[in-house]
């Protein structure tokens, strides 16, 4: 087991520090439109670039930022029935819903995305707006971001299965998110 | 066997969608497994085509170009930032004695001050959690009943669901295909029916009940004439400000949403700068919180693209429309089928759940009856408004909770918010009766489309170019 829980360590620091890096996404974009609202009027100045890397910034906070999410338990469930059963049948649920759900869905969207992002690589597709970006940086974070969370699903799985054995309670339990 | 499933493929993965979900696993993967689940069963059956998958690729890649969406990240991180920079203290503290030597006068000002901030933010969140901590104890200490006080706490906060910048209006202007000016617009009129239904029940309990809502005691009230106007209009004046900074902007066509959203943070900061309050830790835990909301409701998003493709491809879309519209009623009966229903499911499903599952099943039939789909957008958001507040897990409710001390029973809380959900069951039925409340205003707003107001106008995204393999040689 303990060659797995550093596995699932190593897996839950790598996903922390690309979740920093989301976090640093979310101020950037947000000073980013700001600044180009303002330049448009004050010297009406604006571009596509700066248009376009709002929702590249968008598209990595999220993509990079969700393994992270899932680390601390706060994707949001149905928790009707979730929240009248015993601990141990949570995670009977999540290793079960790891394996069943998370894994075919990042492997198939991963499958899906993947090829896309090399077409774009390839032909150095460019954003078909005057003065936008190269496209393939975003069609990458997609792939990236399916293979992210299926990493950490792997260090959920592993963690669920160890507090089972050994009768731990995991350490972020899941309450309903702020919104 | 199989011909049954052949036939009855979309009622069948619709009960699969609500099974899957009900395991409790995370709404966004179990929507995605019952997508891709079905969609294996539908290419066997041969219901759909195997590359019809494929188009999943353009799902994902038009959710994270979405422009709109932007707005999420945006609104949430100034809904936190001034959910601690303490504009909401102020402002309660001086509305408060303005309006305490009236009976039920702190109940008003919890009121005004939820209005104000839902001017301001987009999230609910934010202004429960400010408005509960400090008004809690005063209300509780001049002998406002337990009841009352939690459950105007609790509705004053999730007033800024339905008053513009409203997030929740913006995901449905996406969801419903209308602008988001528009949006805001039809917003205005059952806004205002809202806080005076809320302000009427207020009076109404002062008047047989004033008991329950005392005016304050003359030694409460420590300011007095120049000093506490001159203390109103310093929480005002900034609060003002930021609604003309967000709001004013959308309004005037200067900017979209999103940037008002941008801006919004940056006036946000600077208010927190003012006030003193701003601190290194408290960005960067606005930063922290506002990803782990916009990751986990466009993951949500993305689950439910998943599900709606798979389920438009098995035919999904002309079930629910032969079953919706065969309802008795036309019209009305249509709309208080649907807000019954979303009443009831907005127990289980949070506000985005139901904005990216429910509302695109929705939304094709009220447009084929007629419906005018801002008004019903407005409806939805009042409607969903409800969801916030109803035992035993309305969002707000469950914050008050957490901060309200211990002595206080959940069950009181639970019974304080019951006359404010029946209060926005009457908004509801009053703008499902009345539609001129939403349309009065769309008509006199400014006829510029705010979404529209880019310089440079984004075109939609191109499939790439078609893979042709080399051409025949000419003879």
């Amino acid at each position: 087991m303990e060659p797995l829980l550093k596995l699932s360590r190593a897996i839950d620091f790598i996903n922390d520090r690309f979740g920093e890096v989301a976090n640093w996404l979310v101020l950037l974009a947000c000073l980013i439109s700001a600044g180009n609202a303002m330049s448009r009027y004050a010297f009406s100045l604006s571009s596509n670039a700066w248009l376009e890397v709002q929702w590249y910034m968008f598209a990595g906070m999220v993509m990079l930022g969700a393994p992270h999410t899932l680390r601390l338990n706060e994707h949001v469930r149905v928790d009707l029935l979730f929240s009248s059963v015993s601990e141990r049948t949570r995670i009977g649920i999540d290793i079960l819903g790891i394996i069943f759900f998370l894994f075919p869905i990042c492997i198939i969207l991963m499958y899906f995305t993947w090829p896309w992002f090399v077409e774009s690589w390839h032909i150095q597709e460019m954003s078909s707006n005057a003065g936008g970006l190269i496209r393939w940086p975003v069609k990458l974070v997609l792939p990236v971001g399916f293979a992210l969370m299926a990493l950490q699903g792997v260090s959920e799985l592993i963690k669920r299965i160890e507090a089972l054995i050994h009768h731990h309670r995991l350490q972020f339990e899941y309450e309903k998110p702020l919104q | 066997m199989i011909p049954f499933v052949r036939e009855n493929m979309a009622p069948l993965m619709f009960g699969g969608m609500v099974l899957f979900m009900l395991i409790g696993f995370p709404a966004a993967f179990s929507l995605a497994a019952t997508g891709l689940f079905f969609g294996f069963i539908g290419i066997e059956l041969g219901l759909i085509q195997p590359d019809f998958l494929g188009n999943l690729t353009y799902q994902l890649f038009g959710i994270v170009s979405n422009d709109l969406l932007l707005a999420i990240p945006f609104f949430t991180l100034m809904g936190a930032i001034l959910e601690r920079c303490g504009l909401a203290e102020d402002l309660l503290d001086s509305i408060g004695q303005l309006f305490g030597p009236v009976r039920g006068g702190l109940s008003y000002a919890v009121i005004f001050v939820g209005a104000i901030l839902g001017a301001i933010t987009g999230t609910v969140a934010a202004s429960v959690i400010a408005m509960g901590v400090i008004s809690m104890t005063p209300m509780l200490k001049y002998g406002y009943s337990t009841r009352h006080t939690m459950g105007v706490i609790a509705a004053s906060g999730t007033i800024t669901q339905l008053i513009p910048p409203s997030l929740v209006l913006i995901v449905l202007a996406d969801q419903l295909g209308r602008s988001v000016g528009d949006m805001y617009a039809g917003a205005i009129g059952p806004s205002i029916i809202q806080v005076a239904l809320f302000c009427i029940w207020v009076f109404i309990l002062s008047i047989f009940w004033p008991k329950d809502v005392p005016a304050l005691p003359e030694e409460a009230r420590t300011l007095q004439g120049w000093q506490l106007w001159k203390r109103c209009l310093w929480g005002i004046v900034p609060s003002l400000g930021l609604i003309f900074l967000v709001l004013g902007t959308i309004f005037m066509g200067l900017a979209t949403p999103t940037e008002a959203g941008a801006l919004g943070v940056v006036g946000a900061i600077a208010l927190a700068a003012s006030y003193r309050t701003l601190t290194w830790k408290l960005l960067y835990q606005g930063m922290s919180t506002t990803m782990r909301i916009t990751a986990m409701v466009v993951y949500i998003l993305i689950g439910a693209r998943t599900f709606s493709l798979i389920f438009q491809g098995v035919g999904g879309k002309v079930w629910i429309e032969d079953l919706l519209i065969a309802l008795p009623g036309g019209q009305i009966g249509f709309l208080l089928f649907v807000n019954a229903f979303i009443f009831v499911i907005a127990f289980f499903l949070d506000f985005f759940e139901i904005a990216f599952i429910i509302i695109p099943l929705l939304a094709p039939v009220a447009d084929k009856l007629g419906i005018d789909l801002i008004w019903f957008g407005v409806l939805i958001c009042a409607n969903v408004q409800t969801s916030f507040m109803h035992p035993p897990f309305g969002f707000a409710l469950f914050y008050l909770r957490g901060i309200a001390p211990p002595s206080i029973k959940t069950s009181e809380i639970y019974w304080g918010a019951i006359p404010w959900v029946v209060l926005q069951v009457i908004l509801v039925l009053i703008v499902i009766l009345w539609p001129g409340s939403v349309t009065y205003w769309i008509d006199r707003s400014t006829r510029i489309d705010p979404s529209k107001v880019k310089i440079e106008i984004e075109q939609p995204e191109l499939p790439p170019p078609l893979q042709l393999g080399p051409l025949p040689q000419s003879q």
